[in-house]
């Protein structure tokens, strides 16, 4: 596995014009003669460029003989850095939760670590590799996997639970019957613990972005009529038994939607990518990956053998970089040319929210000849005009991307993945993914609700619903993103992503703020590390089509009253005094 | 709980290199030594040899005898024969992490030297430390066992 290549972290780059020719360079920002300066690359400035700019802006003058005011040109992405007093404040909560785990850990063993009845065997989990879990994830655990009573749409129920053990254990109770009756009574009656209740919360950590987590409606009717016509499973891969009339349809309208030649589905989005790269790569080819790019891509990469090198994230000025290496050097002994080079990247990456820079990618992907394999997980279905993904967002020709890869979680209310492009290559995959070959073909009901709901999206129902939807769902993240930057929280990514990652960055006050949320009836998922890198502790909020600008409003009047109790107003940008007016940016999509 | 699910698959490598880690050891070290300090018994030149002792102890477990991570690894089990050190970065050498770590024993054992006036017992000893935490981070000492201590 290669470096990491954050090693140096410089707030300001300096491009030079040669090497800006890589990055997005738009007409406003071409000079006179023909040079092309780039003033913002990937949200950090170019000093270079201001100098050049504002060296030119000196020789005009108008008739007063002033200088013209210089228009500052605001890119959409913004990853604010840490405050250093935060971060040192993280760290010293890390500190007493490792210096009181391993306190804990030293003299009191848990009950789960005793294991009955295997005198003479090796224990069933190292005490080590169990520390993070049964130490420092077990105090906030109720913050995760929390039991659910209906459809997680816009609203979702959420079955109370109390823990009367610091989290080793969960009992079906109600928060206030629990503190009432152990700071009154002091004495517990058996029948007050199982009287447990529901509560219905605003939904912000479901990927539900076209809204189509519904128990109701066209598609969960057209996917019962699938179960009466086809039953439950195949229980047979698609090699052999599998193949159904509603997978070829599903292939084909996918295939359709995304302006392809040809698709194939699988089963479970994680596997899309973990057993069909292998057949794309193997060793003796080059796989360039972004920095945050998703376990599934990173286990299929290391299982396909190929070598990895990782750029920093969407930073075009390194992925050249690499290519050009990768061009001019070769392999590392031999310096024979690479099989292949492919460039892996995500249309939205789900824990940062930002977009991926997809002209510039294919620019440089034409230039060097490599290929591109892009994973819209996320993206397909929540961006664009359409809702066909990342490449409608930009305008860009589908043909231009040799491998296009996607999952029907998120946007279309269902489950498994696909993988689009030219015939040749779907050919290909049929026979020798490994997917195709073991892996049960995608469920009938599951295959018709993505059929349904893709049909909605692209109108052929008949109803402007699915135009509306994707209105809806531009609307309501750039609302939301708007507002939650005037409240002044750091939040990253680009305007226009529905994944909306707020940082909290110390751990404990994940959970008090996901707890916190949850009193107030809004239920939202925090990441801490491990799953994120240590400094970046984050709630993350999901916006969806189905959330009404009522809820959205209700719940930023609850975030703002919490970032003065809670301390989340971290951030040091200028913040927008006016009001956020609804809709009022759709012309400048 | 999924570890490094977006970016890496072992988080161990990547988190000495987030903003404030310097500060926060430095600090660190600094509360170490000032506790010390304010123990009525121990001398300056005590306090000072002790905070040195403690510190490259600390250092020596957390970073060449613990190997693997505190959480169940998802890539497949590669970090379990590595100590921290070695997985730092990917065994990639001369990172800026690796030389902050290397020259703060460096450093502190001078400023130990200086307070305790060269006297010969505590260098004897102060030396024998540093040298113990300054050796396993040479390369040539990567992934190397001697006498077939740790090694699985």
């Amino acid at each position: 596995m290669t470096p990491n290549p954050r090693l140096r972290r410089s707030r300001y780059i300096f491009a030079s014009n040669m090497a800006a020719n890589g990055a997005v360079c738009s007409s406003k920002t071409k000079l006179q003669d023909g040079r092309c300066v780039v003033k913002e690359v990937n949200g950090v400035r170019n000093i270079f460029s201001e100098q050049v700019e504002y060296s030119k802006l000196l020789e005009t003058k108008d008739s007063n003989g002033v200088p013209p005011k210089k228009k500052p040109v605001r890119s959409k992405e913004s990853f604010e850095e840490v405050p250093l007093y935060t971060a040192v404040m993280t760290y010293l909560g890390f500190y007493l939760l490792m210096f009181l785990g391993y306190f804990n850990q030293l003299f009191f063993t848990p009950k789960v670590a005793m294991e009955k009845n295997r005198e003479g065997y090796v224990p069933l989990f190292d005490r080590f590799e169990s520390f993070y879990l049964r130490y420092v994830y077990r105090r906030v655990r109720d913050c995760w996997n929390q039991p659910i009573c209906s459809v997680p749409g816009a609203e979702i129920v959420l079955k109370d639970r109390i823990t009367k053990d610091y989290g080793w254990t969960f009992e079906h109770g109600s928060p206030v019957e629990f503190s009432i009756s152990t700071a009154v009574t002091r004495k517990v009656e058996p029948t007050l613990w199982y009287t447990g209740t529901f509560t219905k919360c605003l939904n912000l950590g479901s990927y539900n972005y076209l809204g189509f987590a519904e128990a109701d409606g066209p598609c969960a009717d057209a996917a019962a009529e699938a179960i009466e016509m086809y039953g439950c499973a195949m229980c047979s891969t698609v090699q052999e038994l599998g193949t159904h009339p509603l997978v070829v349809e599903l292939e084909r309208t996918t295939a359709k939607f995304l302006g392809t030649e040809d698709a194939i589905v699988f089963g479970m989005g994680f596997a899309t990518n973990s057993l069909n790269l292998p057949s794309l790569v193997s060793p003796g080819c080059l796989v360039l990956s972004d920095e945050k790019n998703h376990a599934s891509l990173i286990l299929g990469l290391r299982l396909s053998g190929a070598t990895i090198k990782v750029f920093r994230h969407n930073n075009m000025l390194s992925l050249e970089k690499l290519l050009r290496d990768a061009v001019i050097y070769g392999q590392p002994r031999t310096r024979r040319p690479w099989k292949k080079i492919l460039i892996v990247v995500e249309g939205v990456f789900s824990m940062e929210g930002s977009i991926v820079h997809l002209p510039d990618i294919i620019r440089l992907k034409k230039k060097y000849k490599a290929y591109l394999y892009l994973d819209e997980a996320h993206s397909i279905g929540a961006l664009g005009e359409n809702g066909r993904g990342v490449l409608d967002y930009y305008g860009c020709d589908p043909n231009d991307v040799d491998i296009l890869m996607g999952t029907f979680t998120k946007s279309f209310g269902s489950a498994g993945g696909y993988i689009a492009g030219s015939k040749r290559l779907i050919d290909h995959l049929r026979v020798n993914s490994h997917a195709a070959c073991y892996a049960s073909a995608m469920s009938p009901p599951i295959a018709q609700q993505i059929i349904t709901s893709m049909k909605i999206i692209m109108g052929e129902d008949g109803t402007l619903e699915g135009k509306k939807r994707i209105i809806q769902l531009a609307r309501n993240a750039r609302y939301f993103r708007r507002r939650l930057k005037q409240i002044g929280v750091i939040i990253y990514g680009n305007d226009d992503s529905p994944v909306v990652p707020l940082l909290v960055y110390m751990f404990s006050k994940i959970g008090a703020v996901v707890r916190t949320l949850r009193t107030r009836n809004i239920a939202t998922v925090g990441v801490g590390f491990p799953a994120t890198p240590l400094m970046e502790g984050r709630i993350r909020f999901c916006i969806s089509a189905s959330h009404t600008k009522e809820q959205l409003d209700k719940a930023l009047e609850v975030i703002e009253e919490i970032s003065d109790t809670l301390g989340l107003r971290y951030s040091q940008l200028p913040r927008f005094k006016g009001e956020v007016v609804y809709g009022s940016d759709d012309e400048s999509q | 709980m999924l570890v490094g699910g977006h970016g890496e698959s072992n988080p161990n490598t990547t988190w000495l290199q987030s903003r404030g880690l310097w500060i926060s050891y430095i600090l660190g070290v600094l509360t170490l030594h000032l506790i010390l300090l304010s123990v009525p018994i121990l001398s300056v030149p005590l306090a000072w040899t002790l905070t040195n002792l403690i510190h490259n102890a600390c250092h020596f477990v957390f970073l060449h005898v613990l190997k693997g991570a505190p959480w169940i690894p998802q890539d497949q089990g590669d970090c379990r024969i590595l100590t921290h050190w070695e997985q730092i970065d990917y065994g990639q050498q001369f990172t800026a992490t690796r030389k902050f770590l290397t020259v703060v024993p460096i450093i502190l054992f001078l400023l130990t030297s200086f307070y305790t006036r060269y006297a010969t017992g505590h260098f004897i000893v102060n030396f024998v430390s540093m040298v113990l935490v300054v050796l396993p981070k040479l390369p040539q000492f990567h992934r190397v066992r001697l006498f077939g201590i740790n090694k699985y």
